[in-house]
């Protein structure tokens, strides 16, 4: 027998990695890489400046702002709520606990379309929350609050299902030892949930906010659409298309596209950073 | 202070600790996380229900009779039978591929299969387009052959394909890896095959996350809006989804009808987390 | 035989797991394979059952040679830790999954599950689930589903792991009895001693994947062969003695030994003594044993039927010294006495009494203590913390001693005469490496270990030895020392150019080389023939990578200044330089 020890797979009784892998791969690379692979070199058949034209026009570069900055908002008020939920969900016991826990999943299996005529009717002016708002002021459709509103709504879940996991594993015994130990709750919180909770908070962030910013269902309907105000980029690549301007709309899906990419790398990294800090702890 | 009665399930007070601190941090979080729900959540789930049957069961059972709703929901129907079983053998594979055995780039197939949760459903749509498009790739070839792949089926199912194809996949590779393989080399060791202990032995252990998996597919494939929505050209009775049907509807002012629709896709998605809920029930009393 | 295996070599990423296994388990015999977490015994274990493949080696399931045998095909029934039971079918699916895969026909299958289900007293439970059931008898279905299709031979991972104490020692009971009962040779890897006594017609110890011992367990505990076994089986106090003319002589005690061996000189030798051959009084004279020393009872703990101490002994008695101060600053005696010692003589801390020794025996491991040797204080004490060394005294549980000499004194004569060099002389590795060892072999020293500052533990040891003479003491002090470094030995034999051809002879030599190592000391080692100029081969092999290690017999002390310098002279590997 050969003594290779480094091959490209370590060896297993089990049988089908060969079927298994190839079908995996022809699959990913026919559906994903492919497609993926023509919009960059769509994007790339343009002259720089052409290309530089669509990317940082002013409609574009407004539609930037509001997507990256209605995402941020929204990512953060669900690291914050999502918090919140998280830790009621694992720490305290109510009448519908379950049920609660449960529809955390809903805007996973909502289509989008669905949630966003239903928050654009809830919100209106007429609507049921509508109604109590527009006397402070506040307008929430057709502005950008709506914009964060449906981002915040369909990027909830993340944060929770990230974060959940996470409260539920720091055990209560360390929190009993540091009260044992003389620690306040605060000091509790501060010093021992906090640092374990975070490295998954930040990766809930960070999903929520890869997940808000690619949406365009749910935001078209209580956006508004105004080119400058509330158009998100997403739209401006449909809008690109509609009118068959194909390289406009290649240009910004390469954009959009890096950002799913820098996104998906700094998820990972963090998710690392969280085992790693878990490893280490335990060595 | 004994009289005091339990609150549901509250834990029994600890000497020292203020009690109506605890119970007042306790109340806070349960109030702001329920209120919060509530406004981004709840409402409008029954706002949904609320408009569909605003004007009466009737009605809300006459918005069906309209050919192009039919059509939107045969055509939606059409396209997760035909997406879901080919994501679910994707899936299958994949997990088996990836939790079963030890190679070098498997992070980096993990991280491709989820590569499409983090792209845009627009650019999931506009990617199609490109290759199959007018003046795409393809294009040219494909009209010599007159085949449409835009504005047609086969254009909603590749886009339906590409936003879905992760769902089973990530609900069965942890999953799988969580359970290990300790009953497949058992199988092994008593004289089973490959197909036989996939079949007998793996498929049984995991049906639960398969049947999730298949049905949160099957979800987001009715549901999806942005991906179809740049493909299918939007032709009444012939390329509208149930999604672009419902954005039709509203667009036109006719809530009830839109919203009728919704409520369908909304009991999908409740259905889909009630089974969730069991299967996790169940599985708590399984193991 | 039932099981043989043949110098069965398995790596995980470079590293040894399993090192060149070979072994043979008879007809229906009850093999336990014990070792501590991380020994290789569960991957050895997988690799009898096919479902680990192994890099090097053969395995043979009663006399067929099912090394590239899959283990659908084997024919072997494997019990796992956590049972892996099919958790969606019933006992009764379960314990038939094999005879259904087979083919066999459902009656038979139902009169062959009722004949398994009594032989583990499980009848009745056919149609629940395993969740329904209890750990201990959840095992049992697994026992009896393993057994279904009359495999060959039955292997057992760990299989109590997960049981509390009283159902594992009835669980035991039955699978012992179902192993007599179908006569079926039966593997059981096990880290707990206890099981392994109780069960195992043979024990196999192994640690850092080589298989160290085989024997029956009373064997094994009174005279083990080497300190990990000593140390692993039971309690043990490992002593520094010498072995005299009369005897071995162990502090102030000097006990006759059946196993001296005639016209050696006197030497340092490791001996065990099992903490109930020691007795304690409170005078010397009313000790019924060979006086040792004068102790300190330092620490009394009452565990019920036996009492344990903690005795430190005194220093300066006779030179006798425990080899091992077991991670504390102080070695301490391990004594344990019974409830009628106790009664004989109650002892309080702090209390001093003689200790006297029942019995002791003798490790033949030539390897007893190490002594760092430079020519200041500073050095030897430098030497003596080098990461190598310390390590290896730990995982050897003994000692190094400091000594300063002046080594580039040649002017002093060559008195060839014993100047108190016991055990393994330690040496830093520098350019005057080659002089410095000769000095001291003149001076008495047998073994020398010359070590190059920066040296760390090697994946691989060179073996060779200049003269025939040197080659029992070589292969015992390299058996000895593989035993606590997880590295591959490699024989060279080295045959010097000739001009007429072949050399049948080099071969010959080579495999009784591997013989007498596999035969003597349980050693397998690779062996490669070279022709050449020794110490230039030596070279060559030395140079190819970084990582080895050179075990040198040589013959007398002036084989050090002739062809071999160069392998001496600031050397960048260790060399221990063996001689007899």
């Amino acid at each position: 027998m050969a003594a290779s020890t480094r091959t490209f797979r370590e060896p297993s009784v089990l049988p089908g990695f060969g079927l298994t892998f190839g079908f995996t791969t022809f699959f990913l690379s026919v559906m994903v890489l492919l497609p993926l692979a023509a919009l960059v070199l769509v994007a790339a058949s343009m002259h720089w400046l052409d290309f530089w034209h669509v990317v940082a026009s002013p409609r574009a570069l407004g539609s930037y702002r509001l997507s990256f900055g209605a995402s941020l908002l929204a990512a953060s008020v669900n690291a914050v709520f999502g918090f919140i939920i998280a830790w009621t969900l694992t720490r305290y016991d109510f009448p519908g606990r379950k049920m609660v826990d449960a529809l955390i999943d809903m805007p996973f299996a909502l289509p989008t379309a669905v949630s966003g005529i239903a928050l654009t009717t809830v919100f209106a002016r007429n609507g049921w929350i509508g109604r109590y708002l527009e006397p402070l002021g506040v307008h929430v459709t057709y502005t950008w609050i709506g914009v964060t509103l449906a981002l915040t709504l369909i990027s909830m879940p993340f944060t929770v299902r990230a974060v959940q996991p996470a409260l539920a594993e720091v055990q209560r015994d360390l929190e009993d030892a540091a009260e044992t130990l003389g620690a306040g709750r605060f000091t509790v919180f501060r010093r021992i949930i906090l640092p374990t909770v975070l490295p998954a908070l930040l990766t809930g962030f960070t999903l929520s906010f890869a997940r808000a910013v690619g949406e365009y269902g749910s935001v078209i309907f209580i956006a508004g659409n105004l080119p400058l105000k509330t158009e998100i980029t997403p739209l401006l690549i449909v809008i690109h298309l509609e009118e068959f301007d194909y390289r406009g709309a290649a240009a910004l899906g390469v954009v959009m596209l890096a950002i799913s990419f820098v996104m998906l790398l700094a998820i990972n990294l963090l998710q690392a950073w969280g085992r790693g800090r878990l490893l280490r702890r335990r060595s | 202070m004994a009289a005091l009665p339990r609150l549901f399930g509250a834990d029994a007070p600890r000497p020292g600790k203020h009690t109506w601190r605890h119970s007042l941090t306790r109340w806070l979080f349960i109030g702001i996380s329920l209120t919060f729900l509530v406004a981004v959540l709840i409402a409008p789930l029954l706002t949904v229900f609320a408009m569909a049957l605003a004007h009466g069961i009737g009605v809300w059972l006459h918005a069906f009779s309209d050919p192009d709703t039919l059509a939107a929901i045969r055509l939606t129907l059409l396209t997760a039978a035909v997406v879901v079983p080919l994501n679910t053998i994707f899936g299958l594979a994949a997990a088996w591929c990836i939790a079963k055995f030890e190679f070098r780039a498997k992070s980096m197939l993990i991280t491709l299969i989820d590569l499409p949760l983090a792209v845009s459903p627009v650019v999931a749509g506009l990617v199609f387009v490109l290759l199959f498009g007018l003046n795409g790739w393809f294009g040219a070839w494909l009209q010599e052959h007159s085949i449409s792949v835009i504005f047609a089926l086969p254009g909603i199912l590749l886009a339906t394909m590409f936003v879905t194809f992760p769902y089973v996949a990530r609900e069965l590779i942890p999953l799988m890896q969580q359970l290990g393989n300790d009953e497949e080399e058992a199988a092994i060791t008593l004289g089973a095959g490959g197909w036989l202990t996939f079949f007998r032995v793996t498929l049984p252990k995991i049906r639960w996350g398969l049947v999730y998996g298949v049905i949160l597919c099957n979800a987001r494939a009715m549901g999806e809006f942005g991906a179809v929505s740049v493909v299918s050209g939007h032709i009444r009775g012939l390329t509208n989804t149930m999604p672009l049907q419902i954005e039709i509807l509203y667009n036109e002012y006719n809530f009830v009808g839109a919203f009728t629709v919704a409520s369908l896709l909304t009991a999908l998605a409740a259905l889909t987390l009630l089974v969730k809920s069991g299967i996790d029930r169940a599985g708590y009393r399984r193991r | 035989m039932s099981i043989t295996l043949d110098q069965v070599t398995k790596h995980y990423g470079g590293a040894p797991v399993v090192n060149d296994v070979s072994l043979d388990i008879g007809d229906g015999e009850f093999f336990v394979l014990l070792g501590p977490s991380g020994s290789g015994k569960s991957t050895l274990l997988r690799a009898i059952a096919g479902l680990t493949g192994i890099d090097h080696g053969r395995i043979s399931l009663h006399g067929r040679d099912v090394t590239h045998v899959s283990a659908r095909k084997r024919g072997v029934g494997l019990v796992f830790q956590n049972y892996a039971l099919f958790r969606h079918m019933t006992v009764a699916e379960n314990i038939e999954f094999a005879l259904r895969v087979r083919r066999m026909r459902a009656r038979r299958r139902r009169e062959r599950r009722a004949e398994l289900l009594r032989l583990v007293a499980l009848e009745g439970m056919d149609e629940r689930m395993p969740g329904q059931l209890s750990g201990g008898q959840q095992q049992r279905v697994a026992v009896a589903r393993a057994l279904a299709h009359k495999p060959e031979v039955l292997l057992l991972d760990e299989p109590f792991g997960a049981l509390d104490a009283k159902i594992r020692e009835e669980l035991r009971r039955t699978i012992r009895q179902v192993q007599r009962e179908l006569g079926i040779t039966t593997v059981l890897v096990t880290h707990d001693q206890e099981e392994a006594f109780a069960m195992a017609d043979r024990i196999g110890i192994m640690n850092l994947g080589r298989l160290l011992e085989v024997g029956a367990p009373h064997d094994l505990y009174t005279r083990p062969q080497t300190r990990f076994v000593a140390t692993f089986l039971g309690a043990a106090n490992l002593l520094l003695a010498r072995r005299t003319a009369d005897g071995i002589q162990a502090g102030a005690a000097t006990l006759p030994t059946a196993e001296r061996a005639a016209g050696e000189r006197e030497h340092e030798v490791v001996a065990v003594v099992r903490p109930e051959e020691i007795e304690l009084a409170p005078q010397r004279a009313q000790l019924t044993s060979g006086y040792l020393t004068q102790g300190m009872v330092d620490e009394v703990t009452f565990t019920g039927s036996l009492e344990r101490l903690r005795v430190l002994p005194q220093s300066d008695s006779g030179g006798t010294l425990l080899a091992d101060a077991d991670g504390e600053a102080r070695a301490m005696l391990h004594v344990t006495r019974s409830q009628y010692e106790q009664l004989g003589f109650a002892v309080q801390p702090g209390q001093t009494v003689a200790i006297g020794v029942r019995r002791l025996h003798v490790l033949p491991t030539p390897l007893s203590s190490f002594t760092a040797c430079a020519a200041d204080e500073a050095g030897a004490e430098a030497l003596g913390r080098q990461p190598f060394l310390a390590e290896l005294a730990a995982r050897m549980k003994t000692r190094i001693a400091l000594r300063v000499e002046p080594l580039w004194d040649s002017g002093a004569p060559a008195r060839g005469a014993d100047h108190g060099f016991v055990g393994i002389t330690v040496l830093a590795a520098q350019p005057d490496g080659a002089r410095h060892a000769r000095w001291l072999l003149d001076r008495g020293a047998t073994d020398v270990l010359l070590l190059p500052h920066e040296a760390r533990a090697p994946q691989r040891v060179l073996i060779h030895w200049t003269q025939p003479s040197a080659r029992a003491a070589t292969l015992a002090a390299a058996a000895s020392l593989l035993r606590h470094v997880a590295a591959e030995a490699v024989y060279l034999g080295i045959q010097p150019r000739r001009d007429d051809g072949a050399q049948p002879q080099g071969m010959r030599a080579l495999l009784d080389a591997r013989a007498e190592a596999q035969a003597a000391h349980g050693l397998d080692m690779r062996t490669e023939l070279r022709v050449g100029d020794a110490a230039q081969e030596l070279l060559r092999r030395l140079a190819e990578a970084p990582g080895q290690m050179l075990i040198l017999g040589i013959g007398a002390a002036a084989d050090c200044d002739g062809s071999l310098q160069p392998l001496l002279t600031g050397a960048r590997w260790p060399v221990l330089l063996v001689r007899r």
